[in-house]
């Protein structure tokens, strides 16, 4: 009879407590809990990798960060106000990334989230930005198809990435390709948008591959390509396995010129890491390289090289990407903080005012962007280059106009994604698509 | 699917040079496990700290690639036989701590080499006639694969020599087989069992001096190899023929599977069949000492 | 046998009643939302410390690949979740860029909530069921099991990043919304989540506490120290074992079904090898003999990961390295060790001064 007495405490126990409603729902439910004060510190927060495999280009997003950060506090701050950046090392560990995220925005409070650089960090830190209506800039490439309204991206998506890339390497090289990707969702997608890039161009897709996220055994996809015969390869291998293909690339006696790869990926950082000869003669596609010549880009390197933040030496688009991020945070700041006074800003308004905010080319290092005021993606232009045997690029075309964002290109039949939510075909909105 | 005889056999080279790969990364922990029974989490560590040797050499001496791996041997070997001196030795009898406590040295090398280099990847020099490829008729193979599998069997070699043609080999399988009537007959299996140790550790930096060029040299680059590494001995039952054995069969398996699917597949697969064998065979192929299983 | 406070009965459940109590009570003081989050995510941490001082400290299944029935929690709750925030007839986002068009009959079954809840508890426990039965009846064990178990969670890992139709790959599943139980959304920084977590966390703990004590707990420890002896009594060991290694997996397919809760999220992490490894870690640290001290080695070593780590963040990794090597060294029966020994020094001190009481405590074997 013990155990059917305990049962039964216990049963009305969780019954009472169902009972209670207020229990479940804590008090801060949905509103952000913080105020900001004119001449008080805006705090955001940064979360990127400083330790750990994702660090290779994380850590450089955080240094920038604190870069362009003192940059606008030298300056004045946003309209009076310096911007505090809570920094952390979320160690390349995606519940670390979850975790964080929760304490940015239940604890510290802060306005936004600058982070993230893999989709799946992305996804771990959604769910809590979206519950409490809090922002995140993602600055970098990413494959779309998602349409949340807490996310401002700075970065190329899939459908700008290799519009221009896949139909130069189709004139120049020849039109047999082989696809060699990192197993995961964002390569899968830009390879999708490459292969309408291709049929468009006329090209021919011989094989497509892909490779444990960090493994380091390309034998076999090498064994493959040398079946193939191709004339270009196309590569969204990301972090540490791209710097393994591109050296067992050439050890395995393949010719950059005579078949070389084109990535969306291998920038300054990963050339430096593999050493230059192993990227020389291969491709990049990107909106930024640190060889762009500008006086913007002149100035943004020298001045982030000389700075105490500059000790990894180059500069490339996902740090442009962030760079940008800080400097679209600052205007749409200023636009809400115009529009709502200082007291009446929340994560959410600061969302809508991003929407068509443009960085003019004498603060842009890429040259004039502004954010799509649907769907909060960058328009840019998409930069193709070569990659030089010191592993600097040259930079061998640039689109002729700004590319727009298009995160459902490819999905025409499920919507179109607006500041409101994803609008499918027969009208219905959806909100918080991830 | 078709496949045809050229990639067939291309994979079958391939395979050969996974092999080499599996087979000098597990080479190490053979030994250390074999003799001793140590479950040596660190052995990944290891491999990272061989490649950093040679990295450090390369950048801050200008050593050559070919004598940056003898002396990748020592130096891994030395930090060996120290943690072996300082901790592993109190743990013999508590196989299960080992392998706790070579995480915690794992943890300490890679925060320790962090510290020291730096988080940011670094990548070892390798000469120019490496990096090309052999064909004959449509078969090809590059020359630095050739290298590793060449090294392989001179370290294989090696090991044999040293464990069947000397004294110190003949104390070494003395021990493992029984270390108190060892110990009867005057061996001190306390030093065995530490050169043992430096021995392995000595061979994980060899097998990191070439890694390191085929792959990125981070601090955390050993976690990639630790499992596989440890599915090879484990499947091998312990010894070094098996342990040969072992990579052989999943070097040419996961080459084979990774042409008729693709690379994750393979693995997954590698995994699976790997359980099973051990589901009917939890000794290994060849055990090393009869006693466990 | 001495007689040491620390193996006394009565002692040791008002022990565990005092720190249930206190950990209970948490909510009363603070309203932090993301405070009772973080205990709450840390008593999912402390129900697989349980989960692993159950099969490790116990019956000395050393099992690095408790990750399996707790990343199948996690997935079915997940995909549970997932499917209360679709509207009828329509397929989670990620499957409609992979190609599907209809729901997949893996996923069918999550449409009802109930059943998903159950199957995120089902799964795991028959998984475990069958794999350590076949694992069991073959006497594999020590060293071998928990490579087999690593490799088993490898192969996981794999196929759940090669599956992305209905995985969603690496990038995992997070569910835009909180579970909802009939009308009550269990919002996951409310009192009531944590309580939620709360009372699994304590029902796991004192279910395998009485296991411990029972009979079957008593054998499941005598064939810890020597399977062979227990076999030649004429018990059949491999039933004992799949028994202990199931019941394991049940309380972390319980954590794991609550940390996607909490989290709202979950992906092939939950698969990775390290993190099994630091779960034996947590244990080793608190002491794996027992299940409270477990629990504590989970808290303590999350807690200053959480905590310790933004001070200090190039060096905190260094201090776990060494305070790991440190306890394994010197404390091999972990915190809990260190209580045991110096609970039993002052209660020596205290018998000899009553001239050695003879009375035997009727407390458990001095486990090691």
């Amino acid at each position: 009879m013990k155990f059917s007495r305990r049962k039964f405490l216990k049963t009305s126990a969780m019954a009472g407590a169902l009972a209670a409603p207020g229990i479940w729902i804590p008090k801060s439910r949905g509103a952000w809990g913080a105020t900001l004060t004119e001449g008080k510190p805006i705090k955001v927060g940064v979360l990127f990798s400083l330790t750990g495999g994702l660090a290779v280009p994380e850590e450089d997003s955080t240094l920038v960060m604190q870069y362009a950060i003192d940059e606008i506090n030298a300056a004045g701050g946003i309209a009076g106000s310096p911007i505090e950046p809570v920094i952390i090392d979320a160690k390349s560990d995606f519940s670390v990334y979850s975790e964080k995220a929760r304490e940015l925005i239940l604890r510290d409070q802060v306005i936004s989230i600058f982070g993230c650089y893999t989709s799946a960090s992305r996804k771990a830190i959604l769910p809590i930005v979206m519950q409490r209506d809090n922002l995140l800039f993602y600055p970098t490439c990413y494959e779309g198809a998602e349409c949340t309204q807490n996310t401002v991206c700075t970065g190329p998506l899939a459908n700008q990435h290799s519009k221009d890339l896949i139909p130069y390497m189709v004139e120049n090289f020849g039109k047999r390709v082989f696809f060699v990707g990192s197993n995961y969702v964002w390569p899968k997608e830009s390879n999708k948008n490459a292969k309408i890039w291709l049929e468009n161009a006329g090209g021919e897709l011989l094989g497509e591959e892909y490779i444990p996220l960090g493994d380091s055994e390309f034998g076999p996809v090498l064994n493959k390509i040398r079946e193939a015969q191709p004339d270009f390869i196309f590569s969204t291998v990301v972090g540490a396995s791209d710097i393994a293909f591109h050296r067992q690339f050439k050890q395995a006696g393949f010719d950059a010129e005579k078949m070389p790869i084109a990535s969306l990926t291998t920038g300054e950082i990963e050339t430096k890491a593999m050493g230059a000869e192993y990227g020389a003669g291969h491709f990049l596609s990107a909106p930024y390289f640190m060889a762009l010549d500008n006086p913007t880009n002149e100035k943004f390197v020298d001045g982030f090289l000389s700075s105490p933040y500059g000790k990894n030496g180059v500069t490339h688009y996902n740090m442009s990407e962030t760079y940008n991020s800080a400097y679209v945070f600052k205007a749409a700041m200023e636009k809400a903080i115009a529009e709502h006074g200082f007291e009446e800003v929340t994560p959410a308004r600061v969302r809508d005012a991003c929407a068509g905010v443009k960085l003019s080319a004498d603060i842009s290092p890429e040259g004039e962007t502004w954010v799509d005021e649907d769907n909060f993606n960058t328009w840019l232009v998409p930069k193709i280059g070569i990659c030089q045997s010191d592993g600097s690029f040259k930079i061998v075309k640039q689109a002729d106009a700004h590319v727009a964002p298009d995160p459902y290109s490819i999905y025409p039949d499920i919507g179109t994604c607006k500041a409101n939510g994803l609008v499918a075909p027969d009208g219905t909105v959806r909100t918080d698509v991830i | 699917m078709d496949i045809s005889s050229i990639a067939f056999a291309n994979s079958l080279i391939l395979g050969l040079s996974i092999a080499g790969i599996f087979f000098v990364a597990a080479l190490g922990l053979t030994i250390i496990y074999g003799t001793a029974g140590v479950i040596n989490m660190a052995h990944g560590e290891f491999i990272m700290l061989g490649a950093y040797t040679v990295y450090a050499l390369q950048t801050f001496m200008g050593v050559p690639y070919f004598l940056c791996i003898p002396v990748a041997f020592v130096v891994v070997g030395a930090i060996g036989f120290a943690i072996e001196k300082s901790l592993i030795r109190y743990l013999y009898n508590r196989p299960l701590d080992t392998l706790l406590a070579t995480w915690g040295v794992s943890l300490v090398l890679i925060q320790g080499t962090r510290l020291i280099f730096g988080s940011d990847p670094k990548y070892v020099q390798i000469p120019q006639f490496l990096s090309s490829n052999i064909e004959v008729g449509g078969l090809s193979l590059g020359v630095f694969r050739v290298f590793i599998i060449f090294m392989a069997l001179v370290l294989a070699a090696g090991v044999w020599l040293i464990f069947y043609k000397t004294d110190f080999g003949i104390k070494i399988r003395a021990v493992t087989q029984n270390r108190e009537i060892a110990a009867s007959f005057g061996i001190n299996s306390g030093q065995v069992y530490s050169f043992t140790f430096a021995l392995g550790a000595g061979l994980a930096g060899v097998a990191g001096a070439l890694f390191g060029a085929l792959n990125i040299v981070l601090p955390t680059m050993g976690m990639g190899y630790v499992v596989e590494a440890f599915l090879t001995v484990v499947t091998g039952g312990g010894a070094l023929l098996g342990s040969a054995i072992a990579s052989l069969a999943i070097g040419e398996l996961q080459s084979f599977f990774a042409l008729i699917t693709n690379s994750t597949f393979a693995k997954f697969l590698i995994f699976v069949l790997i359980v099973v064998f051990l589901r009917f065979r939890p000794q290994g192929l060849i055990s090393a000492s009869g006693k466990r299983r | 046998m001495t007689h040491n406070a620390y193996h006394n009965k009565t002692l040791q459940w008002l022990f565990y009643i005092a720190v249930l109590a206190v950990l209970g009570a948490v909510p009363l003081i603070s309203n932090d939302a993301f405070l009772l989050n973080q205990l709450a995510i840390y008593g999912v941490y402390g129900m697989l410390a349980v989960s692993i001082s159950l099969c490790w400290g116990s019956g000395g299944i050393l099992n690095m690949g408790q990750g399996i029935a707790f990343g199948l929690g996690a997935y079915c709750m997940a995909m549970t979740m997932q499917m209360q925030t679709q509207a009828d007839g329509t397929i989670p986002p990620f499957m409609l860029n992979n190609g599907l068009d209809s729901l997949p009959l893996l996923w069918q079954p999550f449409q009802n909530t109930s059943t998903g809840i159950f199957l995120a508890l089902f799964v795991p426990t028959v998984f475990y069921l069958i794999f350590g039965g076949i694992m069991f009846t073959a006497r594999v064990s020590g060293p071998f099991f928990a490579i087999m178990t690593l490799a088993t969670l490898s192969a996981f890992a794999t196929i759940f990043v090669d599956l992305q139709p209905y995985t969603n790959g690496v990038n995992g599943i997070s569910p835009p919304s909180s579970l909802k139980l009939g009308q009550t959304e269990i919002d996951p920084y409310s009192s009531g989540a944590y309580w939620f977590v709360f009372a699994l966390l304590a029902a796991c703990t004192v279910a395998a506490k009485l296991i411990n004590q029972s009979r079957f707990g008593l054998i499941v420890r005598a064939l810890k120290d020597d399977p062979e002896r227990v076999r030649f009594l004429g018990y059949n060991v491999a039933i004992y074992e799949t028994l202990v290694y199931t019941l394991s997996g049940l309380i972390a397919a319980i954590a794991g079904s609550c940390f996607a809760v909490l989290t709202q999220y979950v992906s092939p992490a939950q698969f990775e090898v390290g993190f099994s490894i630091s779960i034996v870690i947590w244990v080793a640290l608190g002491g794996r003999n027992s299940l409270i001290w477990a629990m504590f080695g989970a808290f303590t070593v999350q807690g200053a990961q959480s905590y310790v780590g933004d001070q200090f963040l190039s060096t905190w990794i260094l201090i776990l390295g060494f305070s790991f090597i440190l306890v394994v060294r010197f404390l091999p029966g972990g915190l809990a060790g260190l209580v045991e020994t110096l609970l039993g020094r002052t209660t020596k001190l205290k018998m000899e001064a009553e001239h050695a009481n003879l009375e035997f405590s009727d407390g458990k074997e001095v486990l090691k």
